[in-house]
C-alpha cells in the first residue's frame, strides 16, 4: 500500500515538474526535433542528441533530459513515416517497417499504415513507461546492495553484449570497445592526479571530451558518409487518406501490438540496440505465427504494427538500466548518461530519493511525450511529407553549422571544435571499414567507471582478483560474459536478422 | 563498402597492433603500481594488452575469413566524389583554425558559400542561402546566450 502511494504521489510531483511551461515546452521542442530527424534521413537520433548536448548547459537537468529523452523516442515515430513512403529508413529501429509499410503505400494503403505505425508506437511507449515505473523500483532497491566488484562485472557484461549483438564483425566490435576504453583514459586520472596521454595538450588534461567526440562520429561522420553519394529521394506520391485504421486492420493488429509491447519492454531492459533488435524479433515472431506467412512483404498489416509498436516499448525499458543502476544499456542512454553528468546528477539507486524531480519529471514527460507525438504524426503527416522533400543538398550545410557552433559553445574554446573534426575523419574513416561507432562511444562513457569500479575493488580485496568470482552477482554476470565472448559462430540475432531480409 | 577494398580491411588491423603497443609502453612509464594498489598505469597498460592480443588474432584470422576472401558487396555505389569530401573537410578545419581570427560572421559566411556551392546548388541560390543562415544562426545563437569572436570585425 505505501509503495503504491509513493508512486501515485511521485507521479503527482512528476505532472507539476512536467506541465511547467519551461518543462512542457522542453518535452515538445526535444519530441519535434525527435520526429524531425526520424523523418530526416542522413541524421539519426543519436546524431541530433549528441549536437544538443551542447545546448543543455544552459538549461537546467530535468528539462535536458526531458528533450533528449523526447528526442530518443520521437525519433521512433519519424522514422516509420519515410519507411513507409519513401522505402528509405529514417533510423535503424524503422528498417522493418519497410518490408510491408511500403507495399502497403504501394496498394495505396499509405494512411492505415502511417495510422496503425503511430498507434502502436503510442500504445508500446505508454506500456513501457508504465512497465517502467514498476519496474525500477524493486531493481534500484537491490542495486543498493551492490558493491564496486557487482558494477565492474555488470559494466563488463554491458559492454560484452553490445559487442555480442554489433550488427557487423565481433572482433571489430571488441576493438572498437577497447578503443573506447583506451580513449577513455585520456586526461587527468582522478585518483592520482597524473596526466595520462595528453601529450602536453592542456585542452587534453580534462579528457577528450564526450561531447565534441560524439558529434564528430555521429554528426559530422555521418555527414562526410552521405556526400559521397548524394542520391534524390523520390518520395511515393500518393493521396495519404484514411489515416485511422478500420475495424480489420485493428483485428489483425492488436495481437501484434500486444506481443510487441512486451517484447520491446523487456528487451529495452537487456544491452544492446534494444529498439532495433526487438523490431527484427517482432516481425519474425509475427511472421512465423501468421497465418498466412506469405502475406508478409507484399504489405501485412501486422508487420508494421508489431515492429513499430516493439521499437518504441524498448525505449522505455531502457530506462529501466539507465535510472535504477546507472548503466546505459545502449548508446542513446549513454548520451543520456553524459547529459545527466554533465550536470552532476549521478544516476542510480540514490537518484529516486535524492532527485526525486528528475527521475518522475522523466517517467511523466515520457507520457505526455507519447500523448504530443501522436498529435504531431497523425494530422501533421502533411507537413512530414513536404520536409521530405526538402533535398539534402541544401540540409547539411546546416547540419555542419550546427555542429560547427554547438561544439563551439561547450567552452567556447575552439579546441573542442578541432577535437569534434579530428573525431569526424576518424568515425568517417572507420565506418569505411565497416567498423561500428555504438560500442566504441559506449565504452569510452562506462571507461571511466569501469576503472573506477575496478581499482575499488582491488582495494576492498587488497589485490586478491578472486573477489569478482567469490560474490554471486558478480560471478555469475562475469560467466554469463565471457561464455558470450567464447561463443563462436553466428548470434542468433544476426541469424534471424538474416532470415528477415530474404 | 567497394568490394575491391574489401581486402584492405588489414591495414587497420597493423594500426591496432602499433596501437595496443604504443599504448603498453606509455602506460609502463605513468607507474602501474600493482593489484594492491593499482597505479595510473595500470588500467591502461591492461587495455593496451588486450588490444594488441585480440588485434594479433584478427591479423591471424583475417585470411580465412570468407567474405575478406571473395569481397562482399553492401550495397549498390556510384562513383565517389572525393573531391567534394576533401573540400568540406578542408573547409572545416579552416573553418577552426580562422574562426577566432576573422570572426564568427565572416567565417561562417565563407564556409556556408563553399558547402552550399559544393552541391551544386546555382550560385545566386548559394550567395542568398549563405548571408540568410549566417546572419539568422548569428542573431539566434547569441539570443541563445552564446559570445561569438568577432575577429576583424571588432574594427567596425
Amino acid at each position: 500500500m505505501r509503495g503504491k502511494m509513493d508512486i501515485f504521489s511521485g507521479i503527482i510531483s512528476g505532472f507539476q515538474t512536467v506541465l511547467n511551461p519551461i518543462n512542457f515546452l522542453f518535452c515538445f521542442i526535444g519530441v519535434f526535433i525527435g520526429t524531425l530527424v526520424g523523418v530526416l534521413p542522413g541524421i539519426g537520433p543519436v546524431g541530433a542528441m549528441s549536437i544538443l548536448l551542447p545546448t543543455t548547459y544552459g538549461i537546467s537537468p530535468v528539462s535536458s533530459i526531458i528533450m533528449l529523452a523526447g528526442i530518443f523516442y520521437g525519433a521512433m515515430y519519424g522514422g516509420s513515416t519515410t519507411s513507409i513512403l519513401v522505402n528509405i529508413p529514417g533510423e535503424a529501429a524503422s528498417v522493418v517497417t519497410c518490408l510491408d509499410g511500403y507495399q502497403m503505400a504501394r496498394k495505396g494503403r499509405a494512411g492505415p499504415a502511417l495510422g496503425i505505425s503511430a498507434l502502436g508506437s503510442f500504445i508500446g511507449g505508454t506500456f513501457s513507461v508504465i512497465g517502467l515505473m514498476f519496474l525500477v523500483f524493486p531493481l534500484a532497491k537491490a542495486a543498493l546492495s551492490f558493491g564496486a566488484p557487482e558494477y565492474f562485472a555488470l559494466i563488463i557484461l554491458s559492454m560484452t553484449v553490445v559487442t555480442y549483438l554489433a550488427s557487423g564483425s565481433f572482433v571489430k566490435a571488441l576493438i572498437m570497445v577497447l578503443f573506447g576504453l583506451i580513449l577513455g583514459t585520456v586526461g587527468i586520472d582522478s585518483t592520482s592526479g597524473v596526466a595520462r596521454f595528453t601529450f602536453g595538450c592542456v585542452p587534453l588534461l580534462d579528457g577528450i571530451g564526450l561531447v565534441p567526440m560524439a558529434m564528430g562520429l555521429f554528426g559530422i561522420s555521418e555527414v562526410l558518409m552521405n556526400l559521397e553519394i548524394m542520391l534524390e529521394r523520390t518520395i511515393f506520391e500518393t493521396k495519404i487518406k484514411n489515416l485511422l485504421p478500420n475495424f480489420q486492420d485493428w483485428k489483425r493488429s492488436i495481437g501484434p501490438i500486444i506481443r510487441g509491447s512486451f517484447m520491446g519492454f523487456f528487451l529495452g531492459i537487456l544491452p544492446g540496440p534494444s529498439p532495433v533488435i526487438s523490431s527484427f524479433l517482432s516481425y519474425s515472431v509475427e511472421k512465423k505465427i501468421s497465418k498466412d506467412p506469405t502475406t508478409f512483404g507484399q504489405g501485412a498489416i501486422e508487420g508494421v504494427a508489431g515492429p513499430e509498436t516493439a521499437n518504441n516499448a524498448a525505449t522505455g525499458g531502457s530506462f529501466v538500466p539507465l535510472l535504477a543502476l546507472g548503466i546505459p544499456p545502449n548508446i542513446s542512454m549513454g548520451i543520456l548518461l553524459g547529459a545527466l553528468m554533465i550536470h552532476n546528477v549521478i544516476p542510480g539507486p540514490l537518484l529516486i530519493s535524492q532527485r526525486p524531480e528528475i527521475f518522475w519529471g522523466i517517467i511523466v514527460s515520457m507520457y505526455i511525450g507519447n500523448i504530443m507525438l501522436v498529435l504531431l504524426n497523425l494530422p501533421l503527416i502533411g507537413i512530414w511529407v513536404q520536409v521530405l522533400k526538402i533535398p539534402y543538398r541544401l540540409l547539411m550545410p546546416l547540419i555542419l553549422l550546427c555542429c560547427l557552433i554547438g561544439a563551439y559553445s561547450i567552452n567556447n574554446n575552439i579546441a573542442d571544435v578541432i577535437i569534434m573534426n579530428i573525431f569526424g575523419v576518424v568515425g568517417y574513416v572507420l565506418r569505411k571499414f565497416d567498423y561500428e561507432m555504438a560500442p566504441l562511444i559506449l565504452a569510452y562513457i562506462l571507461g571511466p567507471m569501469l576503472e573506477a569500479h575496478f581499482r575499488t575493488s582491488l582495494i576492498m580485496s587488497d589485490g586478491n582478483l578472486s573477489i569478482f568470482v567469490e560474490r554471486p552477482i558478480s560471478c555469475v554476470t562475469l560467466v554469463i560474459s565471457v561464455i558470450l565472448l567464447l561463443s563462436t559462430g553466428f548470434s542468433y540475432y544476426r541469424k534471424m536478422k538474416g532470415k528477415v531480409i530474404t | 563498402m567497394d568490394p575491391n577494398k574489401s581486402k584492405y580491411g588489414i591495414i587497420p588491423i597493423f594500426f591496432w597492433i602499433g596501437l595496443g603497443l604504443l599504448v603498453m609502453i606509455l602506460s609502463y612509464s605513468l607507474n602501474l603500481g600493482g593489484l594492491h594498489n593499482p597505479g595510473p598505469g595500470l588500467m591502461p597498460f591492461l587495455l593496451g594488452f588486450f588490444l594488441f592480443l585480440v588485434s594479433i588474432y584478427f591479423l591471424i584470422t583475417f585470411p580465412y575469413k570468407k567474405a575478406n576472401r571473395d569481397g562482399v558487396v553492401k550495397k549498390e555505389q556510384g562513383q565517389i566524389n572525393y573531391v567534394r569530401l576533401c573540400l568540406v573537410l578542408a573547409s572545416l578545419f579552416a573553418y577552426s583554425l580562422l574562426f577566432e581570427t576573422l570572426g564568427f560572421l565572416i567565417t561562417t559566411l565563407l564556409i556556408l558559400i563553399i558547402l552550399f556551392r559544393s552541391t551544386n546548388n546555382r550560385w545566386y541560390a548559394v550567395l542568398i542561402a549563405s548571408v540568410l543562415t549566417a546572419l539568422v544562426s548569428y542573431f539566434l545563437f547569441t539570443y541563445l546566450g552564446i559570445r561569438f569572436p568577432k575577429g576583424i570585425l571588432k574594427w567596425v
